[in-house]
């Protein structure tokens, strides 16, 4: 990690870069559950998706590993300042990443139902898209975490706008398919589902993405992003 | 920190009992305290920190006039109580010492009974008119000391015979007797075990409500635990002050952050 000088005791460096290590691979394992998620749906691959199903109490072991490692370094080591922030955030980083990892779980589950049913044109693969740009974001905020780059992070807090976009355009895309044919109805719920379990990672991302700059700098960034998804306000109307 | 004592502060920020202006020391060629300027507020506990050598001891010494024992010791500079230069050569350092009071690393008492330790500066000052004033005086000290209740059946015995944390806590009440109004402590409890710390620190956040304290310890944490502000010296320079919350979440000097996590700085 980039914390310039060492600590006189070299053991508490090493715990400190254990703790960061974890999250690292905690990340790993959830970028992969994402674009796995979001293939197995695309493909209708239900191996993929059980693979995925499975994986996720690998990541819920990691949590709670770093849960018990940071209770530890706080209760040995009084952590003070920076030491202290990134206690604090790998904590919340943790909790992030468990929560998207269980998002990613849960578009698998979809997965294995929506095979059954007859697939809705073009919505597969738009939300594999809108996948991907998560992944990608999770990706960056896992490089500024190791970096310590405010500019990285502020970026991937800025293109959670986009995701919303999506989103909403999907919101909108699956009312016309569901008012057009009642019979498309159970595939558009799950879709819809996947669809906003898809934008929640994002504002999960965008928050670890806010801890960076927390670690980095002592205080979170002005609350000024954007809140794209307007679909809490959407009418048939419309 | 709790929201009382955030409150405190915002309504004790102007109340300055110290004012010290480009403060210098020098032990001969040694340059000990640098240019130093800070103000030390009323009720309030202030933590010197530091690493050995940095100039926290040889500053608070200042605030008393200690360092006038020290004959190759030269001060420079301003320190104001209450708008009064203590350096002024109208003061008397015995009369400032009986306002500003003192408690050492090492628990200090006389070779005198408890009550004797306790009546002693009052009885040079001549603060009691008679044995019952005295008596009042030496209670209420004990029990500004946090002692009372252990001692009081045996006053007459020898201060020495008490544990190590009593006697601290003994020299806090012989410190307190004269009604300073700032109290100064090198280290008090570097010498005493966690239990006897704990009491001590007790002790320290309730004088607060009567008394300025500084506070000089090596003690990261009893800093963080009983200070509301903290001035953190390095080679002589006072290298960043501001409120104990602040200091210990996100310091502004890097030499700071170094010294607090504990790193090679």
């Amino acid at each position: 990690m980039q914390d310039q000088d060492q600590h006189i005791a070299s053991a508490y460096d090493r715990d400190l870069e254990a703790i960061q290590a974890m999250i690292l691979k905690m990340g790993g394992l959830v970028e992969a559950a994402i674009l796995d998620g979001a293939r197995s749906l695309e493909s209708r691959d239900v191996e993929l998706a059980e693979k995925v199903r499975r994986g996720d109490r690998a990541i819920d072991e990691i949590e709670e590993r770093v849960n018990e490692e940071a209770a530890r370094v706080i209760a040995i080591r009084a952590p003070v300042s920076r030491d202290l922030r990134v206690i604090l955030s790998v904590l919340k980083l943790a909790a992030s990443l468990e929560r998207v990892g269980d998002y990613a779980k849960n578009i698998a589950k979809r997965t294995t139902v929506l095979v059954e049913m007859r697939p809705i044109t073009g919505a597969d693969a738009t939300l594999r898209r809108m996948a991907r740009e998560v992944e990608i974001m999770l990706k960056d905020a896992l490089d500024a975490f190791t970096q310590r780059d405010v500019d990285l992070a502020m970026d991937v807090i800025h293109r959670d706008h986009d995701i919303d976009q999506m989103y909403n355009a999907l919101f909108r895309e699956f009312l016309t398919y569901m008012m057009e044919d009642p019979r498309s109805i159970t595939a558009c719920m799950h879709l819809h589902f996947v669809a906003k379990n898809i934008e929640r990672m994002g504002d999960l991302v965008t928050n670890m993405a806010e801890q960076v700059v927390y670690i980095a700098t002592g205080s979170m960034p002005d609350d000024t992003r954007p809140k794209a998804d307007k679909t809490a306000y959407a009418t048939e109307a419309e | 920190m709790n929201d009382m004592r955030l409150g405190d502060r915002a309504k004790q920020m102007d109340d300055t009992k110290i004012r010290a202006r480009g403060v210098n020391v020098f032990y001969g060629d040694n340059h000990a305290i640098k240019d130093v300027d800070v103000d030390i507020a009323d009720r309030m506990v202030t933590a010197f920190i530091g690493p050995s050598g940095c100039g926290k001891s040889t500053f608070l010494r200042c605030l008393n006039r200690m360092n006038d024992t020290i004959s190759a010791c030269k001060i420079t500079g301003e320190i104001k109580i209450d708008d009064q230069n203590i350096y002024d050569s109208r003061v008397d350092p015995v009369q400032l010492r009986a306002k500003v009071g003192m408690v050492f690393q090492k628990p200090n008492p006389f070779p005198k009974s408890i009550y004797d330790n306790v009546a002693y500066g009052p009885r040079i000052h001549g603060l009691a008119k008679n044995r019952k004033e005295m008596d009042e005086i030496v209670e209420r000290a004990l029990r500004r000391g946090a002692i009372w209740n252990e001692v009081k059946d045996r006053l007459h015995a020898p201060a020495t015979g008490l544990s190590g944390g009593q006697q601290q806590r003994i020299c806090i009440a012989r410190a307190v007797a004269t009604e300073p109004e700032v109290l100064l402590m090198d280290e008090p409890c570097s010498a005493l075990d966690p239990i006897a710390t704990a009491q001590v620190e007790e002790l320290i956040d309730e004088l607060r409500q009567n008394f300025s304290v500084v506070i000089v310890t090596h003690s990261m944490q009893q800093a963080a635990r009983v200070s509301q502000r903290t001035a953190f010296f390095h080679l002589g320079d006072l290298v960043e002050y501001g409120e104990t919350g602040t200091i210990f979440t996100n310091p502004e000097d890097s030499r700071t952050e170094s010294y607090i996590s504990g790193r090679i700085g």
